[in-house]
């Protein structure tokens, strides 16, 4: 069940990419989303994926590895590209096509096609950029991060350090009780349950009886966090040190600057054009 | 050189040991095995050779787990593997009953070969044969009664709703736990009795090799001797194969016939525990604390050097009695066994110390 899941979990390589300020990386995966939202044709996405390749490059882990990251989607993106090649705005424009064929009610064009293939590359380029993200940044500096960012939106009180908790044990949970469900599934599969061997609403069964035990592990966790985290004196809005610091570079500044650009770019090409 | 002549004489007296049949055990010796299961003692059960394991083989975090493991595991033995933290226990375990496949090397268990690159193998014939207990019984235990747990194996297995229920209580029976549990939520009973239900929901199916990662974890030292007591006398009467995670080795030295010792992935040392208490001083360096029995045997065999042919006794009062007669020897090499008196007050204070 890991196995399948690389999104959120860290691969140190000891890149450049990896060494930068996690509230630029963050922001940086901002602003090129909205670029890839406000970029329309071909161009500025092709742009976009030069630019997404070359960091890609600099990050140092294998292309292989962000493929595999796209593979649990595979199946969604099939969806949206036959959704938008179907039914989507592009199929109407008939005579802008090169070439179109018709069959009843449905009208398949160049230009629908072209407009499927653009929506596909532009989520896939969104999900490469943010597995590049939680490949290049370990968990802990993640939520510092988005602390950091949302600290000046929180004026007051302790929100951002509590949304920041809060986002570091989901985080830590998630592998947790996908072990916790894993081993269970193990003792089940010791004492004869063959999923080759089962149908659908066997599996369906199974997979309910997963349920209780996982719930009250999780919550057996919880409770015992807790306690362990006020045991070693932690509360919330106490003033505390960090272990690892957040430091601003130059290098961060201008990662930041250049994909600030792009949004930019973005939008003036689409108003110009 | 003095431990190859140590384990010269090791081999020696294990070659005699052979001939006499099995280790001295805890339990009564009338209730040694029946007549049918010592003529097969002899068949290999288990066979790993040059076996190799690797956690999400192919992927960035590929973790090597296992590295060219060769085991020999006889049928109706007691087997004990120690070892480290992240040695590799509790994967070679999942290996023989088919949870995972090796990547590397071969798995043979009983008839079945286990190979790399097996697609979609049909394994429930093999997890019959083979039951495994989980190291947490919490995550071992998942029905709402502790009857559907224990049926849950046999009825996988398509053993018919009756016999199933024999079959579940049977196993409540041989783990001396009360059928009145029968009707409770597994996760109301105590730790103790929730461990056993966990070993009975496995021995339900009827294994022929049954398999525990530290079935002792979070046992109280007596329930600790009760539980090894009925292991060994599965072993024993039942004629079952038995292998036994665990990293107290004192816990299973009297019972146990032989011992593998996992240390970063390799099985570093196969042999019994004669040969065991011969290479105590490597249980450190493979990450093993070396267990007191081992330790005063050790120390007494440095003092009398008559005691190193003899073989490591396995409970306290009979290294207590060797190491007495050894003394009484040595102190008096003339006399006969008449002052009895005084050899018991050396067990006693031998025992005491144990």
């Amino acid at each position: 069940m890991r196995d399948k899941l690389m999104i959120g979990r860290m691969i140190p390589t000891g890149s450049r990419i990896h060494g930068l300020d996690p509230r630029a990386k963050i922001a940086a995966m901002l602003l090129f989303t909205a670029a890839l939202i406000l970029s329309d044709g071909w161009l500025p996405v092709v742009a976009l994926a030069v630019l997404a390749a070359v960091v890609l490059a600099a990050t140092r882990i294998p292309l292989k590895t962000y493929l595999r990251a796209m593979r649990p989607l595979r199946w969604l993106m099939l969806f949206v590209f036959l959704f938008q090649w179907f039914g989507g705005t592009g199929a109407g424009n008939a005579d802008e096509a090169v070439w179109a064929w018709t069959f009843g009610p449905v009208a398949l064009t160049s230009s629908g096609l072209s407009e499927a293939l653009l929506a596909v590359s532009r989520m896939a380029l969104l999900i490469v950029f943010t597995a590049l993200l939680t490949f290049t940044t370990a968990p802990s500096m993640l939520s510092r991060g988005v602390e950091g960012l949302i600290k000046p939106l929180a004026r007051r009180g302790t929100g951002a350090e509590r949304f920041s908790l809060m986002m570091r044990l989901a985080l830590r949970f998630i592998p947790a009780l996908l072990e916790e469900a894993q081993t269970i599934l193990k003792a089940q599969a010791a004492r004869g349950t063959d999923y080759e061997e089962m149908n659908l609403r066997e599996k369906a069964r199974l997979l309910l009886s997963l349920l209780v035990p996982v719930t009250v592990g999780a919550f057996r966790r919880a409770e015992e966090l807790t306690t362990s985290l006020e045991a070693r004196g932690y509360r919330i809005g106490a003033p505390r040190t960090a272990y690892r610091g957040l430091a601003w570079h130059s290098a961060d500044t201008w990662f930041t600057l250049l994909f600030a650009l792009l949004p930019i770019a973005a939008l003036a090409l689409r108003l110009t054009v | 050189m003095r431990g190859w002549i140590k384990r010269r004489a090791a081999g020696k007296r294990n070659s005699e040991k052979r001939l006499d049949g099995r280790n001295p055990v805890g339990v009564a010796p009338d209730s040694v095995s029946c007549p049918q299961m010592a003529a097969d003692r002899s068949e290999t059960v288990i066979e790993l050779t040059d076996t190799d394991y690797t956690y999400q083989a192919g992927s960035p975090f590929a973790a090597a787990a296992l590295y060219g493991v060769n085991i020999r595991i006889r049928r109706g033995t007691l087997v004990g593997i120690a070892g480290g933290t992240g040695s590799g226990k509790s994967t070679l375990l999942q290996l023989l009953n088919g949870l995972l496949l090796p990547t590397g090397g071969s798995v043979r268990v009983l008839d079945h070969m286990l190979v790399p690159g097996l697609h979609k193998p049909k394994l429930n014939a093999l997890r019959r044969r083979v039951g495994l207990s989980f190291q947490f019984p919490e995550q071992h235990l998942f029905e709402d009664t502790v009857e559907k747990d224990l049926m849950f194996g046999p009825l996988n297995f398509g053993i018919p709703r009756e016999q199933a229920q024999a079959q579940a209580v049977e196993a409540l029976h041989a783990m001396k736990l009360d059928e009145s549990l029968l009707k409770r939520h597994p996760l109301t009973l105590s730790g103790g009795q929730m461990r056993k239900a966990a070993i009975a929901s496995v021995l339900a199916a009827g294994p022929e090799i049954l398999m525990l990662d530290e079935p002792t974890a979070t046992l109280d030292s007596a329930a600790r001797r009760e539980l090894i007591l009925l292991l060994a006398r599965l072993c024993r009467e039942e004629g079952r194969t038995i292998l036994v995670v665990t990293h107290r080795i004192e816990e299973l030295l009297e019972v146990a016939d032989e011992w593998i010792v996992m240390h970063e992935g390799r099985a570093v040392f196969q042999g019994d525990a004669d040969e065991l208490g011969d290479r105590a001083d490597e249980l450190d360096r493979w990450g093993i604390a070396v267990p007191e029995p081992l330790k005063c045997w050790a120390e007494w065999t440095a003092r009398l050097p008559q005691l190193a042919a003899l073989p490591l006794p396995r409970t306290a009062q009979e290294m207590a009695r060797r190491i007495a007669e050894a003394v009484h020897q040595s102190a008096n090499p003339s006399s006969s066994e008449e002052e009895a008196g005084d050899l018991g007050r050396l067990e006693a204070s031998v025992c005491a110390t144990n």
